[in-house]
């Protein structure tokens, strides 16, 4: 009798923890996974947008946590939109930035964040100290180059023989190359960037002086302006080029361009259309006049690396900045699209895989060739209000509105001023 | 031998008692199948309509993201027109003067920079008749349509109202989505975003990973998916034969839970993962299930077999108490009349070989009448209770014992694997021990009424094979035994029959 009493009191107990449990309701909490978020900026044509992508999609799947939120534009968008982001402290973690943006973001060293200080997540050992100095902003380290670059002359070589044309070398081959193309083709079309620097080259060596000397202020006077600006008129009138506003890449690949002027890292998103069609495409010498070798040429890192000043996360910023500059999957995938590498992991890559080959790299040997006679680029030549300003002229005078001389007078007055503000 | 007859009995209450097990079990067991398969089936049936649900929400939640998308981009657009320049000024007319067009260009550059410059867009300008454009235009986009770049963006305007369109797979390209929207009769405005943008569009949670989202076009091409490289390639067979023409459905089968949505005019968004996957998910289900009814049938099992156990066993006891009264005579526990001579017939016939023998003693107690007429009933009860002690006392627990009339007894007694004359010595013996178990003790201090034993035995097969035949022989030497003065015995001989006597043993 006591064991069917305890068995009674067993079951009816089990039976009223049941009705107990099924009374209440557990509360089941999931807590969702909340993955890092950094964004990374770049400005690029189509293929470098694509491989980018694919690059920050890979570094996802290496680095399971963190998602990489991509924020690209072409370059002209990409400038207005990074001011934008700069002063309104919206910026990437992770940027592609100009040369130039050091000095303009960053004049006191304290506008990007101090790579140095993240050196664990960084491999630094691929960089010479050369090529570190590029970043160096007043003992901190802002950015990191990616290649070295230069305004490079690329030829139709193709189009050239056809009209039996030697690739041109100095100023009078280019002008007489357009006599004789008598307006079928342009044989060396320019946008306003590539514009400005093969005024500027012609005006240097023309007139001897330097466009913006070491400490930042104006080599050029009124006169040296004038040049540029005539210099510009006679480009359109003898049809070497289309006016910069009319200036479509595309035209490259057709043949419309017989040569072009671009940056050595835009080698293949330039002429790579033209060589896909079938002519062959030539590296001609930076043009000068005869015995004047190079001079007026500038070199500069091809783009930069920056991480953002205000990052919250910059272990996670400098692994991906690791990433995009020394890992050997985004040297696979971006290849010498943006020149060849500095990083000397990424290079060696390159070398093992046999992908220092083609246009780029023979652009690249080029620069090489003529470095020792090359300077290095002053960050205040690309500057915007410059390139407007410069532009402003160029169409004023080109239409008219004005002489060279007084579009001279003006342009030195207004970069003069930019200058003098930029160095305040 | 009495307890043989018992086992019988036990066994039957046995079988009994393992019927019902069986039975009980093989019911339980059954009735948790039944409810185990039903609640599985129904569980899988929930599940299906929850999930299914559950996706067509998400599904409904995507379209949203995208007609949003889309929708920003055609209001962004719509924006050029707050600047009358954007509208007003014609490329294409040889009047404009140059200078003028180039300022003109510039503020509608400034314009279009403006309204796109924080977005992924990847063309954003006005392209005019002559192919001459101004704002963002992508080489891509330049190279896909070269000279026909004005006329194939003019193709892609479908609205009449509103006067634009959007378009992918252009010459066979998707990676790009375009939009289209007339400016004035020899212009028209392009903006584009690559597909990998919609990544963000129709980001799911981590843990919805194995749902594939695709955005199609009319033709079922795939405009974007979160499934690696099928972006341009046709939607496979097996999802399209299902979706067909659905707008806005939500369905599952065997192999497949599909979401459809249209959005836009053309496009449909449609979420799809394998039924298998969402049926992993039950298999757990249906596993804990499956363990749990194993363990409750068990358990049933168990609880059948202790309850049956329980109920089963006093019913036995009963049975067997009431069996054994109705074969015992009540006042001396041996066997009835009829039980004894049921059992011994059943053993006379049983017996094997000639090495097998079975002895029918009958004994008639002297004298009895007058233990009753003189001494009561009840002491008669008592003696006669008293001989059925004797008997036991005098024979084994395996012969077997009656009382086959008022004063009447008889015994059977199987003797194997002896000779005929150790048998009869054996015979002769028992017989003397029990008329000498009389005289002990009825005729000590009680000398008041001397009581005996008269006892006549026979033995079988060799004087009968059944029970009536060696009775009849046991009987006639009991008829003897009295004829010679009682208080002897007499072994059946066939025609002679002998009294108890030393000499003739």
């Amino acid at each position: 009798m006591k064991a069917k009493k305890a068995a009674a009191l067993l079951l009816s107990g089990s039976m009223l923890c049941g009705l107990t449990a099924c009374g209440q309701h557990e509360t089941v909490v999931t807590e969702n996974k909340e993955n890092i978020v950094i964004s990374l900026s770049w400005w690029g044509n189509d293929v470098r947008n694509e491989y980018t992508i694919k690059a920050a999609q890979k570094f996802e799947e290496l680095n399971p946590g963190i998602t990489v939120k991509c924020n690209y534009s072409e370059w002209s968008g990409y400038q207005v939109r990074s001011n934008v982001q700069m002063v309104s402290n919206t910026e990437a973690d992770v940027m592609q930035i100009n040369y130039a943006w050091i000095e303009q973001y960053s004049p006191d060293g304290m506008g990007f964040y101090d790579i140095n200080t993240l050196s664990d997540h960084v491999d630094l050992s691929n960089f010479r100290q050369s090529d570190i100095d590029f970043g160096m902003k007043n003992g901190r380290l802002n950015a990191l180059p990616i290649a070295l670059n230069t305004q490079t002359v690329y030829i139709n070589k193709t189009l050239y023989d056809e009209y039996g044309l030697d690739i041109p070398k100095t100023w009078d081959d280019v002008f007489a190359a357009a006599e004789k193309m008598n307006g079928e083709h342009y044989p060396l079309a320019v946008n306003n960037k590539a514009a400005l620097f093969y005024m500027v080259a012609y005006a240097e060596q023309t007139s001897g002086k330097e466009f913006i000397k070491e400490d930042g202020s104006l080599g050029f006077g009124a006169e040296e302006f004038s040049i540029m600006l005539e210099f510009y008129k006679r480009l359109i009138d003898a049809g070497v080029t289309p006016q910069v506003e009319y200036f479509e890449r595309i035209n490259n690949d057709s043949g419309m361009y017989a040569g072009t002027l671009a940056w050595l890292s835009d080698a293949s998103s330039y002429m790579g259309g033209a060589e896909k069609a079938g002519y062959e495409v030539a590296i001609a010498d930076y043009t000068s006049y005869e015995g004047a070798d190079s001079l007026g040429w500038y070199t500069k890192p091809a783009t930069m690396y920056a991480i953002s000043a205000n990052t919250e996360y910059p272990k996670e910023s400098a692994m991906l900045l690791d990433f995009l500059l020394n890992s050997e999957e985004m040297a696979e995938l971006q290849g010498v699209e943006k020149g060849i590498p500095i990083s000397s992991s990424a290079r060696a890559y390159l070398e093992k895989s046999g992908k220092l080959t083609g246009l780029q790299y023979a652009a690249f040997e080029k620069m090489n060739e003529h470095s020792d006679k090359m300077k290095v680029i002053s960050p205040y030549m690309e500057n915007t209000d410059i390139l407007e300003f410069v532009q402003e002229s160029c169409n004023a005078v080109y239409y008219d509105k004005m002489t060279a001389e007084e579009g001279g007078k003006t342009l030195y007055e207004n970069v003069n001023n930019v200058l003098k503000k930029l160095s305040e | 031998m009495a307890k043989e007859n018992q086992n019988s009995n036990s066994e039957r209450i046995h079988q009994i008692k393992m019927t019902l097990i069986i039975g009980y079990a093989l019911i339980i067991v059954a009735a948790i199948m039944i409810v185990s398969v039903f609640s599985v089936s129904k569980t899988t049936e929930i599940m299906e309509e929850k999930v299914s649900s559950m996706t067509a929400a998400i599904n409904v939640q995507l379209k949203l993201n995208i007609e949003n998308y889309l929708s920003k981009l055609e209001t962004t657009g719509t924006l050029i027109f707050a600047t009358p320049e954007v509208y007003e000024y014609d490329a294409v007319n040889p009047s404009e003067d140059g200078y003028e067009s180039l300022n003109t260009e510039d503020i509608i550059g400034d314009k279009l920079m403006e309204l796109c410059i924080m977005e992924n867009y990847v063309d954003f300008g006005i392209v005019y008749s002559n192919n001459h454009y101004v704002g963002k235009l992508s080489n891509g986009t330049a190279s896909l349509f070269g000279t026909e770049l004005y006329a194939q963006l003019e193709n892609i305007i479908s609205r009449d109202r509103t006067e634009d369109g959007w378009a992918t797979g252009c010459m066979g390209d998707y990676k790009r989505i375009y939009y289209v929207k007339r400016v004035n009769e020899n212009a028209v405005f392009v903006a584009s975003f690559y597909t990998t943008e919609l990544e963000n569009v129709f980001k799911l949670p981590e843990d919805m990973s194995d749902v594939t989202v695709r955005l199609i076009d009319e033709g079922n091409s795939i405009i974007y998916s979160s499934a690696n490289d099928e972006t341009g390639s046709l939607l496979s067979g097996d999802i399209a034969v299902r979706i067909q023409d659905l707008s806005s459905a939500a369905l599952v089968d065997a192999e497949y839970l599909i979401t459809v949505n249209t959005c836009g005019e053309t496009m449909r968004v449609i979420c799809s993962v394998p039924t298998y996957i969402i049926l992993d998910e039950l298999k757990v289900i249906q596993g804990s299930t499956t363990v749990i009814a194993c363990f409750a049938a068990v358990l049933a099992v168990v609880m059948g077999i202790l309850l049956s156990v329980k109920i089963t066993d006093p019913v036995g006891t009963l049975v067997s108490d009431l069996d054994n009264k109705a074969k015992l005579d009540r006042l001396t526990g041996i066997y009835n009349k009829k039980s004894f001579e049921e059992v011994t017939e059943k053993t006379i016939s049983e017996l094997k070989s000639s090495k097998e023998l079975g002895v029918l003693f009958v004994l008639d107690v002297d004298n009895f009448k007058g233990v009753n007429d003189n001494l009561g009933h009840s002491y008669g009860d008592k003696v006669l209770a008293n001989i059925g002690t004797i008997l036991k006392n005098t024979f084994r627990s395996c012969d077997y014992l009656g009382r086959i009339g008022g004063d009447e007894f008889a015994v059977y007694m199987k003797i194997s694997g002896h000779e005929k004359n150790h048998c009869e010595k054996l015979i002769r013996s028992r017989c003397e021990e029990l008329c000498a178990a009389f005289r002990s003790n009825y005729t000590g201090d009680d000398n008041t009424y001397k009581i005996s034993a008269s006892i006549g035995a026979a033995a079988a097969p060799e004087y009968g094979n059944g029970f009536a035949e060696l009775y009849k022989c046991a009987d006639k030497a009991l008829y003897a035994s009295k004829k010679k003065g009682k208080d002897t015995y007499t072994i059946y001989s066939g025609s002679e029959e002998r009294a108890g006597d030393p000499d003739e043993s």
